[in-house]
């Protein structure tokens, strides 16, 4: 099966089947449109073909892209550049496999059958973009181009960027109709740098919906993000050490060895980037705990698993946060008498899923997060 | 509300400037003065502590700096207040190397996502400011592809920078383009600057805008860095 490497849409749609193609249906003015690359570049990885079809930009400058990624673009030997730009501007031409005429689909088409008959292996084929193909060769023209191409592609799968510009209402029906998948890409108003990803169409087994909230970095690559988290729980609890354990860069609040600020920290783990906040218990923070925390897409309650005593006032903590996801950390499991996960979930009689931590040593942090993220991306984002 | 476009007589004959939120096509053959709008607008913009936004796809933003600079010294003290941004799609492509942190640079014009999305989001990263948009040209754009593209890309940026309170000015190379294209075109822009060269005169009129004093052609001089409008256009006089 060939690959998307988009953390949790490749679990959704189980990958791309050989000879299937997906459709990256994107809203103008999204950030980072070029999604088609980071597939690209997973097949790579993976020891695929990657064939990269490039008719907006400069081949050259996909060798930019490949460094602002600190990928190293000449150690790919499978990777098959086609150049359907220089053409266009008059530019030499970048490398063996050129578009010699741009404006008919026929060239694109001639030369992928070249290909496909000098290619004996699997991989994936990557079309930037489908809209400019079709502004430049006809869009009734460049459509039936590429059901032909997606025909005979047998032991590739393809890729297609394709801008959704306002084209006449019968293309989009067509464009809809002809591709396998269809995942649509959207900015989240109020956060341009913010996209969400949703299943529009998939035409074999899988999730036939889903949204995602991804963000592209640099160098990093995709990550699904979730843009808000809270740690809440009580004085002593250990949320800051569980902050830290899970976190790649973070931010103090403390002071004197008391937490008197929102503490900020980055997780950035199996292709997920979360932003963690942890609240200060003290009274004069609650009134900011509740408003931070009710815009949160999940909460992390830290309890000391010794201290059952003070399980009634962090149950108060997250009561007031409904339809918000909770996981329990049931910190400090190496401290004599902690109680576990069953003992907890009698006293604490909460509905939310219980893991044992020990913070200060990192265990059981990560399941944590695990369970919080699966938790958030059931709900809607 | 109007946004002036700071030429003096052009202002009066636009009762003032070109609406707020708007779209203008500044439409004129090469060489007679169509880019000395588009500055002038940019600067009477700065003076009116308006963001700018340059979109560039003939020269580099290194070129539109000195140029900027003739006409204002105090240009560069804008540029370091971060009032202005460049969107260079003509330096990568030439390979020019200046750099500057306020410039994004595309590395062709046929990448109109990146162009819209890098304008959109130069616009978000400062929403207390009211922007203006100066494109030169779409000519390019049409050039490397077609003007249907174009209009689709206009299309949804115009409604995205309306949305956003953006005032736009964008430049056109008459004799570049089929009739069907120029049409098409300005069909999408809520006015358009026109100029031409008659003989020996040049002249420039206005279409829509909103109330102007006159749609007829103006006679203007072109000076180095200034179009002075010489035609009378008051209470129905004209030139």
């Amino acid at each position: 099966m060939i690959q998307t490497g988009i953390p949790k849409l490749d679990e959704y749609i189980k990958g791309i089947p050989e000879g299937k193609s997906l459709l990256f249906y994107i809203e103008p003015g999204v950030e980072e449109s070029n999604i088609g690359i980071h597939v690209l570049h997973h097949n790579l990885e993976r020891g695929l073909y990657g064939i990269y079809i490039s008719s907006e930009t400069s081949p050259r400058n996909i060798e930019r892209i490949f460094d602002e990624f600190n990928w190293n673009f000449k150690k790919y030997d499978k990777l098959v550049i086609i150049d359907g730009y220089s053409p266009l501007i008059g530019a030499p031409a970048y490398g063996k496999y050129v578009v010699e005429e741009p404006h008919d689909i026929e060239s694109y088409v001639d030369l992928m059958f070249q290909i496909f008959e000098e290619i004996d292996g699997k991989g994936i084929i990557v079309f930037d973009s489908l809209s400019n193909i079709m502004d430049l060769c006809g869009e009734r023209e460049a459509l039936e181009g590429i059901e032909r191409i997606n025909k005979k592609m047998r032991k590739f799968a393809s890729v297609y960027n394709f801008i959704a510009w306002p084209y006449k209402e019968s293309i989009l029906y067509k464009i809809k109709r002809i591709f396998d998948a269809i995942v649509e890409i959207k900015i989240v108003e109020n956060d341009i740098t913010l996209q969400r990803m949703e299943i529009k169409k998939l035409g074999w087994e899988g999730k036939k919906e889903g949204k995602l909230l991804f963000k592209i970095f640099k160098p990093e690559g995709i990550r699904i993000y979730i843009p808000k988290i809270c740690v809440i729980g009580n004085l002593n609890s250990g949320k800051t050490t569980f902050i830290k354990a899970i976190s790649k860069k973070f931010i103090s609040a403390e002071r004197l060895g008391t937490t008197v600020g929102i503490e900020h920290g980055i997780v950035d783990y199996k292709g997920y980037r979360a932003e963690i906040f942890g609240m200060p218990e003290e009274e004069r923070f609650s009134m900011l705990a509740e408003k931070f925390g009710s815009s949160s897409k999940g909460i992390f309650l830290v309890i000391d698993s010794t201290k059952p005593e003070e399980f009634e006032s962090a149950k108060k903590m997250v009561e007031k946060f409904k339809n918000i996801p909770i996981v329990i950390v049931a910190n400090k499991q190496d401290l004599e008498g902690a109680l576990k996960k069953e003992g907890i979930k009698q006293r604490l009689k909460l509905d939310a899923e219980i893991v044992e931590t020990v913070a200060k040593e990192g265990k059981g942090v990560f399941e944590a997060f695990e369970k919080l993220v699966g938790k958030i991306l059931e709900g809607k984002c | 509300m109007l946004a002036k476009v700071g030429i003096e007589r052009l202002d009066e004959l636009l009762k003032g400037g070109i609406p707020l939120k708007s779209n203008v096509l500044v439409y004129a053959p090469p060489f007679i003065g169509k880019e000395i709008i588009l500055k002038r607008f940019a600067l009477a913009g700065l003076y009116e502590n308006d963001r700018i936004i340059f979109v560039l796809t003939d020269k580099s933003f290194f070129d539109l700096r000195e140029e900027m600079l003739r006409l204002d010294e105090k240009y560069e003290e804008y540029e370091n207040k971060g009032m202005i941004k460049y969107i260079d799609v003509y330096s990568p492509s030439v390979d020019l190397k200046e750099k500057s942190k306020w410039v994004v640079f595309i590395d062709s014009p046929i990448n109109r996502e990146r162009i819209a999305s890098s304008i959109i989001q130069a616009q978000k990263e400062d929403t207390k400011n009211r922007y203006r948009i100066v494109f030169d040209s779409l000519s390019t754009l049409i050039v490397y592809s077609d003007a249907k593209a174009v209009f689709r890309f206009l299309q949804v940026l115009s409604g995205i920078c309306k949305r956003m309170g953006s005032t736009s000015m964008f430049s056109m190379t008459r004799g570049m383009h089929e009739e069907i294209e120029v049409q098409t075109i300005k069909h999408l822009m809520d006015g358009v600057i026109e100029m031409r060269e008659e003989g020996a005169r040049f002249q420039i009129r206005v279409q829509g805008c909103g109330e102007v004093i006159s749609r007829h052609w103006i006679d203007y001089i072109l000076e180095e860095n200034e179009i002075r409008l010489t035609g009378a256009f008051r209470m129905g006089r004209v030139a």
